[in-house]
């Protein structure tokens, strides 16, 4: 095991251990599942109800533009105010490191906020005639996975640029819901040679690609992509704090 | 082995750090002292890796912290001012995850954290506490053990003895001592007789500049004399002339005379203010032991007056 590898992994784990040693890991997987069994029974679960998960995917990807960034808001700050940043910064490990540590940390708790829809898509697949089909479940799922992702490591990047979990949070909420906006209405107000690009950066757009069934690979780059520079600028934030 | 040449750092145009440098081999405490603001805090975090300096080197154990940081920064254990800890954990979870940062496994990682607790009295069955319910000594006790369970050579403890009672205090220099035995040691504290009791040398940082690096064996040698006699301010200044004194009119026409040392530099100042006193009427005539808080003002004060 190389010691970039190893250092990730004890930062990941302690960190997702602390996330359900605290309140706030439960209580987020907690609401996440209640505000989805809710809009499972109301929209799916009924008679003559078509037999998809779409409209719970549509639901859950503004729930996870919402949650993702509380699951996200302490991991750096809550170190930083704590004061053991400190001594973190001081043991062997690199920036990148740290900051890929938490987001993977984030993206465990996401996954655990994720995997229980599976039992609605079982529950309707059990329930329903005709059955769904598994396909448009897996994308859906990925389709989520994906925006939580970016949401995440957007989360993380904001955490390690404030010591303030509320400011981490809210700067995450405003800036995903202005990504949104300015992707999906935007287009309509600007010239027509940047509304394409405005388009394109679209994330509702890929999602209900996915909802739909399809998984092009262009979406899958496109969210790994938009992560991978998140969590590297993460790094370069946490890198700056031994400068500033 | 810790050497630091030439360090500044500035927090925009606040020029925080200007051109410290230290060398402290193995076996030696050394005492940062300053007052606040001085710049002993960037200092302390500039040579644990906390910080980067703007200009200026430092070699950890031979290693060059600019050149090679995440290398240089496994021979430090560093104890932030704060004791910062994770108070969710629990005492072994929080020691086992610092040997796991600093690349300790299976049974080296299970060693280390014993030898750690040990070191440090913390018992066995305070490991599975969280830290959040410890005392405040347990906790100071727990950081310490966190930043020495990796056996670093470079030892950099800022206010070690923050909020502790007198007994785990004596506990604590005890347990600083010990340690310093096969390590490099630095010590920054605002308690002058923490500094005094730990030390074997003493810096004093003011203004972001080095003031003042002494063996503090060195301060604890006679500084001049104090002696009282029957005789006015001004017979005094004449009998002592040639001596840098000061005269201090007491009750009854007793006088109080500070002689900082003899004008000839092979004289003992007690021995030379008797001689020249023989035949009044003397009620007390000691040495003037130089602490190192007389030390501390003193350079303080110069800086002020230069200034």
């Amino acid at each position: 095991m190389t010691a970039s590898f190893r250092a990730i992994r004890v930062i990941a784990v302690r960190e997702f251990a602390a996330l359900f040693r605290l309140p706030i890991g439960w209580l987020i997987v907690a609401v996440f599942q209640l505000l989805i069994g809710l809009i499972f029974a109301l929209t799916v679960l009924t008679p003559e109800a078509p037999a998809t998960m779409r409209p719970v995917f549509g639901v859950a990807m503004l729930i996870v533009i919402l949650v993702a960034p509380a699951v996200a808001m302490r991991l750096i700050s809550e170190e930083a105010r704590a004061g053991t940043l400190e001594v973190v910064l001081s043991a062997p490990v690199r920036s990148w490191e740290l900051a890929l540590g938490k987001y993977l940390a984030g993206m465990a708790l996401a996954g655990c906020m994720l995997l229980p829809m599976l039992i609605h898509a079982w529950l309707l697949r059990t329930v329903s005639e005709p059955k769904p089909d598994w396909g448009p479940i897996a994308a859906g799922m990925l389709s989520l996975a994906m925006l939580g992702s970016v949401c995440v490591a957007l989360g993380l990047l904001a955490s390690a640029m404030t010591e303030s979990q509320t400011l981490a949070f809210l700067g995450t909420v405003l800036t995903l819901t202005a990504w949104v906006l300015a992707t999906t209405i935007g287009p309509a107000y600007v010239p027509e040679r940047f509304a394409g690009a405005l388009a394109a950066a679209s994330p509702g757009r890929r999602i209900d690609d996915f909802a739909r069934g399809v998984i092009d690979l262009r979406h899958i780059v496109f969210f790994t992509a938009f992560t991978a520079w998140l969590v590297f600028a993460a790094g370069v934030a946490i890198e700056r704090r031994r400068w500033r | 082995m810790i050497v630091a040449n030439d360090l500044h750092r500035w927090y925009g145009r606040n020029h925080a750090v200007r051109g410290v440098s230290l060398e402290v081999p193995p076996g030696q405490i050394l005492g940062l002292l300053g007052p606040n603001g001085a710049g002993k805090s960037t200092t302390i975090r500039m040579l644990a890796g906390v910080l980067t300096p703007d200009r200026g080197s430092i070699t950890i154990q031979g290693v060059d912290a600019r050149r090679r940081p995440t290398l240089a920064r496994t021979n430090i254990g560093y104890l932030p001012e704060s004791a910062a800890l994770y108070t969710e954990m629990s005492v072994l979870g929080m020691l086992r995850h610092h040997a796991s940062l600093h690349g300790l496994s299976g049974d080296d990682r299970r060693k280390a954290v014993a030898r750690a607790m040990e070191r440090c009295r913390l018992p066995a069955e305070r490991g599975r506490s969280r830290l959040g319910s410890l005392s405040k000594g347990y906790r100071q006790r727990a950081a310490l053990a966190a930043a020495i369970v990796h056996d670093p050579p470079v030892l950099i403890l800022d206010e070690p003895t923050n909020g502790l009672d007198p007994t785990q205090l004596r506990e604590a220099r005890s347990l600083i001592g010990e340690l310093a035995q096969d390590r490099t040691v630095i010590v920054c504290s605002h308690v002058l007789s923490e500094i005094e009791r730990i030390c074997q040398r003493v810096v004093i940082i003011a203004g972001g500049r080095v003031l003042a690096d002494d063996p503090l064996d060195s301060l604890r040698t006679p500084a001049g004399c104090i002696a009282e006699v029957l005789l006015d301010p001004e017979a005094c200044r004449g009998l002592l002339e040639g001596a840098q004194a000061v005269f201090e009119p007491l009750e009854a026409g007793w006088t109080r005379l500070t002689l900082d040392h003899a004008p000839e530099a092979d004289v003992p100042a007690r021995h030379w203010l008797a001689h020249r006193l023989r035949g009044r009427e003397i009620r007390e005539l000691r040495d003037r032991r130089g602490g190192l808080e007389d030390h501390f003002v003193r350079v303080l004060d110069k800086l002020e007056a230069d200034a």
